[in-house]
């Protein structure tokens, strides 16, 4: 798993990241000095898909402004939602694509884990 | 009871304001004084005004003259005041600031843009602030104009002198009503009283939500208070409500218990198929925004500081 935010990880783009399993971060490239943020977006973004889910609507992205900072929260699937952390003034659709790319390789890594 | 028209109009500071008030007893100027008591109430909406005043003539005949607002952003009111409220005026004002890098630039945008408007009346040059910049002198505007092929009577005038101002008022009356003394009318104009003014008649009314829709790709908006409550919104759809209502509440939360990471700006929700919806902060009040999916956020941002921009602009004119 560690390795697979290795590559969401990119220089100039996503800081660091960390996959949100229900309430719980199960794994996270997020530096003792980012904890801070970590908590937030643990906080925010399993607020926000819950009440998503619970409106019925279809959003599966989610973006928090913060400082300097931008949380992004992708939602994988109901109850995984990957997040990371960027420069606000980044280019949003930097990060979007980079996730679009790396998505299917961390559902599938999933994947592998539930069938191990 | 004679009702006449005039219509005054020019580039910002040109001195349309200062002329209609010119004509007036000094008491009403300050009729919007106590503004400054109530910035702290939220307004939702502005009053776009524009000038406006009444002179009585004699005791069967008054002119109501009209100031068109400056900014460019209502220059959609020009045709609103040229077809509607002064659709009838008998002459049309077009103030000149002498000050100007090309005063005769001005002339011919006015021109251009009330060309119609002209074809039927009369236009009279108002040059304002010579006494800061006499150049070009009234010959040059003559054969400027000549050149131009307006043709056209030019004043020089501070519109700071109800005498000049009640100059032009006279040059485009006397020629349809004779009996008018006017030299009395100048008497009790210097006396100030004898007038009925209304300052800033309400001509449009722009709300937040108006002012959002106008913008691209934005399909809904709602302005939400300190306490999530609404104070304005054309969002219809309740869990889409309830959604960014929820969210604001967050985003209050998260600023309370972390604020040393600085301020939560906006929350974005996007997803395929779906409406993308935004919450963007700003001190004591939150917009809201549904957006078309193909608005990027960057744009969307810019949308949405431009709107907050506008509310707290208009809290200082509540
Ligand atoms: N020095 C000078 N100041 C003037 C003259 N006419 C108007 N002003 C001033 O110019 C400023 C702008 O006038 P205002 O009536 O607000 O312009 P508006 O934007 O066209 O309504 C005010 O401070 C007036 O007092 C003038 O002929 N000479």
């Amino acid at each position: 798993m560690k390795e697979l935010l290795g590559k969401v990880d990119e220089p100039g783009i996503i800081d660091c990241s960390c996959l949100l399993k229900g309430k719980d971060v199960i794994v996270s490239s997020f530096s003792k000095s980012k904890r801070n943020h970590e908590t937030i977006a643990k906080q925010t973004f399993s607020y926000l898909f819950l009440n998503v889910a619970k409106q019925k609507t279809k959003h599966d992205e989610a973006h928090l402004e913060i400082g300097e900072q931008r949380l992004s929260g992708f939602l994988l699937k109901p109850g995984l939602v990957l997040v990371c952390l960027s420069d606000k003034n980044l280019n949003i659709t930097k990060v979007r694509s980079h996730i679009q790319h790396i998505k299917h390789l961390i559902l599938q890594s999933e994947v592998d884990k539930m069938l191990a | 009871m004679k009702d006449y028209k005039i219509l005054f109009t020019g580039s910002v500071c040109s001195g349309k304001t200062t002329a209609i008030r010119s004509l007036s007893d000094i008491e009403t100027l300050d009729t919007d004084a106590s503004a400054s008591d109530v910035t702290v109430r939220r307004k939702k909406n502005t009053t776009i005004a524009m000038d406006y005043g009444v002179l009585e003539l004699t005791s069967d005949a008054r002119v109501h003259l009209y100031g068109t607002p400056g900014q460019e952003r209502f220059r959609f009111m020009w045709e609103m005041l040229a077809c509607e409220f002064a659709h009838d005026a008998i002459g049309m004002v077009l103030m000149v600031d002498n000050t100007r890098k090309d005063p005769f630039r001005d002339i011919r945008f006015y021109a251009k843009e009330f060309s119609d408007y002209l074809l039927k009346r009369r236009l009279i040059i108002a040059v304002t602030h010579s006494d800061v910049e006499p150049s070009p002198d009234y010959q040059e505007y003559l054969s400027a104009l000549k050149n131009l092929g307006i043709m056209t009577t030019v004043m020089f005038i501070d519109a700071r002198d109800p005498r000049a101002v009640l100059g032009i008022v006279e040059e485009l009356i006397s020629a349809v009503e004779r009996n008018i003394d006017w030299d009395s009318v100048c008497d009790r104009l210097l006396d100030n009283n004898g007038f009925t003014l209304d300052f800033y008649k309400p001509l449009y009314e722009e709300t937040l939500l108006d002012a959002a829709m106008n913008k691209r790709g934005v399909l809904g908006a709602m302005h939400l208070g300190d306490e999530q409550e609404i104070l304005c919104s054309n969002i219809d759809d309740k869990p889409t409500k309830n959604l960014m209502r929820n969210i604001d509440r967050l985003t209050d939360a998260i600023s309370d218990k972390a604020g040393f990471l600085g301020k939560v700006n906006n929350v974005v929700l996007a997803g395929p198929d779906v409406q993308t919806l935004s919450v963007f902060n700003d001190k004591s009040q939150s917009l809201c925004l549904c957006s078309d999916r193909d608005i990027s956020l960057p744009v969307l941002k810019q949308q949405a500081s431009d709107l907050l921009q506008w509310s707290i602009e208009n809290d200082y004119l509540a």
